[in-house]
């Protein structure tokens, strides 16, 4: 009864229309009411959800992610993956997939990834011949590398909703090979495609204009290396390196690139303000949610649940995976990280799932949702950016599903792949 | 009348988008520099961290506000947009209603708490109340409040030009949050 007072109060107001974040701080009334649990354990949860210092890095991501987005860094991305790899068959589509990878070891959002990248290179890919609903698509999928590549705001939610007990550098290195792996696989379909369509070969560039290309770029991929690098040598936290990452993105912005005005900075606070704080404030009312499940003890009914179900870690993973799908077309990717995380995560926990590996199941699994109707924010960009109806969009996506399905099946079953990597980091 | 309360309330979102932008402003800058006091002054300041906090609070509970008015919160809207024009209303109403208490319940226990410790001090900065770190969210709350009556009265103002002065093409269409 506990469970349905909760979740139904919850899923009644969602279904209504009342923005999620509100939502679950009513529901968190609701269930606080009918276990006698006294209102203002329920506001000091608020509080201290939004209270922490790991917090800071949302933010901070998010704008170091905008100052580069809008201040000319994804031209120069797609100059610098050009030189690259543009001089092939269907070069385009590979410099597409490039430069989303650059991009998400900048931004960490895979809408400001579509958005940046696909009204630059989408309108060119057609130009030289390209169908557009393939070049959409391509922007589309390839956007979700920056959900997967570090650093990612996401990732960092996780780990806030793990409890603190993930650390989000683990998380950031986990990340790292499947994003570049979901890279190699739409590279290789995408020259696949190349062959049997007979795409444009691209043209070498001149020596001394790919110098400058290189250069030009450099400064804002240094923001990946502050980031990086920074939490590696254990110079920076995670909060310190994104708070550099800011001042630095800010820096180039406006001193080296200066295609950003000094008169549109109000614009860019405006922008970041609405973003973040609706992730934030979700955040705090999620952590009142979350404790009154456990005082509910729901977490620990739905793992009985589940592992009386089966005990086949595979099986259970399978399940968990069908869920996340579901959900992930249904609502967006921070309310669900927080409110699936402390109920899916002691399921996994007592299975022998590493927690750094289910979190990129998780990351893998809503980033896929991003791009499915009928809520599908990267879906709705990718559609308006591309000038493409959802349905056409969504037909020219089929075998690029199938690709991150695939992303999505080795992510699952192969932990090696995320876990590997920050053991060797010692993180 | 109507204009002038409309006019009182852009100024009311306005202010809350700049007090959360000049502390994410201040945040941004604060926190490197505790890193300049550790590695070139050589001591490890210990204001940092906490102010980050504050400011971290004033930006999420103001900055909450003004998405409140503008519109910007997640929400499902995939069920009530396949629901005729009445059945809507109906909802609308049940969010409003909804809205109405949550902020209540914040300016009330959010005042509460801020109350019950003002006696206590921040263990790294002893002149600051612990109360006064948890101000911004009452106030938040309170100023939510007043977004979900003038929702209520004068409908959503989600696009008015003040709100909508920062959109572009690929914003235009959905919301970026968490993405």
């Amino acid at each position: 009864m506990d469970m349905f007072i909760l979740l139904g109060s919850f899923t009644l107001l969602m279904i209504v229309g009342m923005p999620v974040a509100y939502a679950l701080g009513l529901a968190s009334l609701v269930g606080a009411i009918w276990i006698d649990l006294p209102l203002d354990a329920v506001m000091i949860q608020v509080a201290s959800g939004v209270n922490k210092f790991s917090l800071l890095a949302i933010p901070f991501f998010v704008l170091a992610g905008a100052l580069m987005a809008e201040g000319g860094m994804s031209r120069r991305l797609v100059a610098f993956a050009s030189v690259l790899v543009g001089f092939v068959r269907g070069g385009l589509s590979l410099v597409n997939i490039l430069a989303s990878t650059f991009f998400g070891g900048i931004s960490g959002s895979a809408v400001a990834d579509t958005a940046s990248i696909g009204s630059v290179l989408i309108p060119e890919m057609e130009r030289k011949g390209y169908p557009r609903d393939f070049s959409t698509a391509l922007t589309v999928s390839g956007s979700i590398q920056a959900i997967l590549i570090p650093p990612s705001h996401n990732m960092v939610i996780y780990s806030m909703a793990a409890g603190g007990s993930v650390s989000v550098a683990a998380l950031f290195f986990a990340g790292l090979l499947p994003g570049l792996l979901l890279g190699g696989m739409l590279a290789a379909y995408c020259l696949y495609v190349a062959r049997k369509k007979n795409f444009p070969t691209g043209e070498v560039i001149p020596l001394r204009q790919a110098l400058k290309i290189c250069v030009d770029a450099m400064w804002g991929l240094m923001t990946m290396v502050i980031i990086l690098g920074g939490i590696m040598s254990g110079v920076f936290t995670a909060n310190e390196s994104a708070s550099i990452a800011v001042i630095w993105a800010f820096f180039v912005t406006m001193f080296i690139y200066r295609d950003y005005k000094w008169r549109d900075l109000p614009k860019l606070v405006h922008r970041t303000v609405k973003t973040v704080t609706v992730v934030m404030i979700l955040i705090g009312f999620a952590a009142s949610f979350g404790y009154v499940m456990t005082l509910m003890q729901i977490p620990l009914k739905i793992t009985t649940m589940f592992t009386t179900l089966t005990s086949n870690t595979y099986l259970i993973l399978f399940y968990i995976n069908i869920m996340l799908l579901i959900l992930g077309t249904l609502m967006d990717m921070a309310p669900l990280i927080l409110i699936l995380t402390p109920i899916l995560l002691p399921v996994v926990k007592t299975l022998g799932v590493d927690p750094v590996h289910f979190g990129i199941i998780i990351m893998v699994n809503l980033g896929i949702g991003l791009l499915t109707p009928p809520v599908g924010s990267v879906l709705f960009v990718g559609s308006a950016v591309g000038k493409l109806s959802i349905e056409a969009l969504v037909k020219a996506m089929y075998p690029f599903f199938g690709v991150l399905l695939l992303l999505l099946a080795l992510v699952t079953y192969w932990p090696a792949l995320t876990l590997w990597l920050p053991r060797m980091m010692g993180v | 009348m109507r204009q002038s309360l409309l006019k009182a309330f852009d100024i009311l979102y306005l202010a809350c988008i700049w007090s959360a932008g000049i502390a994410i402003f201040f945040m941004s800058i604060i926190i490197p520099v505790g890193v300049f006091a550790r590695y070139v002054l050589g001591f490890g300041a210990q204001w940092p961290e906490p102010i980050a906090i504050l400011l971290m609070v004033v930006f999420t509970f103001l900055g909450a506000a003004a998405a409140y008015r503008a519109g910007a919160h997640i929400s499902v809207a995939m069920l009530t947009d396949r629901l005729s024009a009445s059945s809507q209303k109906v909802c609308l109403y049940m969010v409003d209603l909804s809205m109405l208490v949550i902020c209540l319940f914040g300016v009330v226990y959010g005042s509460k708490l801020c109350l019950g410790t003002m006696g206590q001090n921040l263990a790294e900065l002893p002149w600051l109340p612990v109360g006064l770190t948890y101000a911004p969210l009452p106030l938040g709350a309170f100023l939510t409040l007043l977004f979900v009556v003038e929702k209520i009265i004068f409908g959503s103002q989600h696009l008015r030009s003040i709100v909508r002065f920062d959109h572009s093409l690929e914003e235009s269409e959905v919301t970026t949050a968490g993405a």
